[in-house]
């Protein structure tokens, strides 16, 4: 066992953002889905659809301005989720290759990984695409109303595309997060994570943590 | 089943005088409408409104002498043979009836403004209090009981004609040979087939229809046939698809731990 039982992993900034950008995208999400899937009509009418119209427009305001707030508030974190993202290594690749495996159960022989691993890395690559296009979309559809017609007439299709798309990877996130690997949950909670998660998961990490000397090697195994 | 009609506008007759305007609202009950600024122009509101459907708009142009003269149209719904407005509902709200008439359902609609989006010539228009679609329904309560739209009805210089859709074609045909006389670039418009599947409501034009404000070649959006045949079905297929999925692999990675558990528990038995 570690003598340092965990990890300081992420900031409170940062967590901040991270369930506002999870909250608001699953309201947006829900409080679209009456115009998505038909079936759902009902209960559009039965909250009262403009009701519902707004709740997407407040929601959509607090997507819209969580990565400015974390300007502010979480730099550092989301400096890393950028460069981190935009670095793809030999290890993602072979991650990506192997990891399918373990969402069965199976353990298979993973490279050590960085702060990120290859899969969380096409998540955020992902989340950034659909941002902006769900953004994009957006807009034209709320206060597009004096834009050429085709493109507004373009935009809902557009919009729906990304959101479902977006729904879908959410909740693979979601399963990762909980259903396989529960002890990285913490990390979004109060920040930190176990040292011997740490040094199975992130092993490429921790090597950086020893080397910037924020902790020592014995102090973790 | 009731007969395909039409409604054919002669702007050579149109003398601008908005009777047409004030029947409209006078059939559907819908009150005086001060939304859009006096422009200094002829005109009365500057586009159609939740709460009025029928528009008579004045376009101010000069012709080739340069002589000053407004070009006046009677703007309101085309019932498209295809309408874009009814194939991008959410709700199926919209349909179109064997007279040709395309008619919103008040209880089904829920506001979201997609058919104000798809529609190739603006026309719906969301009430901001009732957060309901509003558009000329070509007096289809009228029609059916045999009785001429309020606006034809009304027209004080014969220029709104109404009536079975072959018949107005052929008016047409006959109106267009006699206008051409004095307005070389006259041209029909809304009459046979086109892009929105032909139109119950058609035109004698005295000149391009860019000069009445309308679209030169309208179309149904194909965004609609992507939105209904490709992005519904991969976002439902995606959510369901995602959520199948997960129970599917949590359901398989619990029986591969039960079974590991059990080989472990007979290993310390044995
Ligand atoms: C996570 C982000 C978002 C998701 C998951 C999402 C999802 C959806 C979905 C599924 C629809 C219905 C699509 C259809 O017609 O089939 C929709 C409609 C709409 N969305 Fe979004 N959306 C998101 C972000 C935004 C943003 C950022 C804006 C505005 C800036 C926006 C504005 C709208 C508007 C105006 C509509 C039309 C329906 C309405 O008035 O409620 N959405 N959205
Ligand atoms: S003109 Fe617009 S509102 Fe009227 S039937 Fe065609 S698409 Fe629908
Ligand atoms: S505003 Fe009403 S009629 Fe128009 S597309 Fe939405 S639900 Fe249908
Ligand atoms: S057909 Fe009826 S609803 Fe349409 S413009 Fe004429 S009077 Fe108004």
């Amino acid at each position: 066992m570690a003598k340092l039982k965990y990890l300081p992993r992420h900031k409170k900034g940062f967590i901040i953002c991270h369930w506002l950008n999870g909250i608001s995208f699953l309201m947006l999400f829900l409080t679209a889905l009456p115009l998505y899937i038909p079936s759902f009509g009902d209960f559009y009418r039965a909250v009262g659809p403009h009701n519902l119209q707004l709740l997407h427009r407040f929601f959509a305001c607090v997507f819209i301005a969580t990565p400015f707030v974390g300007l502010f508030i979480a730099r550092e974190g989301y400096k890393r989720l950028f460069s981190e993202a935009l670095h793809f290594t030999k290890d993602d690749i072979e991650f990506q290759k192997k990891f399918p495996a373990e969402l069965v159960g199976g353990e298979p022989d993973l490279p050590p990984q960085g702060f990120y691993n290859g899969g969380e890395k096409m998540n955020i690559l992902l989340q950034m695409g659909l941002w902006c296009v769900l953004v994009a979309s957006g807009l034209v559809l709320w206060l597009g109303t004096s834009l050429p017609q085709s493109l507004q007439a373009w935009a809902i299709p557009i919009h729906a595309i990304a959101g479902g798309c977006g729904f879908a990877a959410a909740l693979g996130h979601i399963y990762l997060a909980l259903g396989v690997n529960p002890e990285s949950f913490q990390g979004m909670k109060d920040g930190t994570v176990l040292t011997d998660y740490a040094v199975h998961h992130h092993g490429k990490w921790v090597d950086e943590l020893v080397a910037e000397g924020k902790v020592s090697r014995k102090d973790i195994e | 089943m009731a007969q395909e009609m039409a409604m054919l506008h002669d702007i050579s007759r149109c003398s601008g005088c908005r009777a047409c305007m004030v029947a409209c609202k006078q059939w559907h009950d819908l009150p005086a409408d001060m939304s859009t600024p006096f422009e200094g122009q002829y005109q009365s509101h500057a586009d159609l409104t939740p709460t009025t459907y029928n528009l008579i708009k004045f376009n101010e142009t000069t012709d080739e002498q340069g002589k000053f003269r407004w070009d006046i149209i009677k703007y309101q719904c085309m019932h498209c043979g295809d309408p874009a407005c009814r194939n991008g509902c959410p709700e199926n709200a919209i349909s179109k009836l064997d007279s040709g008439a395309v008619v919103i359902n008040e209880d089904q609609c829920v506001g979201c403004g997609y058919c104000a989006k798809n529609c190739p010539y603006g026309i719906p228009k969301i009430d901001g209090i009732a957060h309901k679609s509003r558009k000329c329904d070509l007096c289809f309560d009228r029609i059916q009981e045999g009785m001429v739209p309020a606006c034809a009805k009304t027209c004080t210089a014969d220029a709104i004609s109404f009536g079975p859709k072959a018949e107005m074609e052929k008016l047409a045909k006959e109106r267009l040979e006699v206008v051409k006389q004095s307005f070389p670039n006259a041209q029909l418009y809304g009459v046979g087939d086109n892009k929105v599947g032909g139109n119950h409501m058609m035109y004698v034009l005295t000149d391009k229809p860019e000069k009445f404000g309308l679209p030169a070649d309208p179309a149904t959006p194909k965004s609609i046939d992507m939105w209904k045949d490709v992005a519904r079905p991969i976002g439902q297929v995606a959510t369901f698809g995602a959520v199948a999925g997960i129970v599917g692999m949590a359901a398989i990675a619990q029986f591969r731990k039960s079974r590991m558990d059990k080989k472990h528990d007979e290993k310390k038995e044995g």
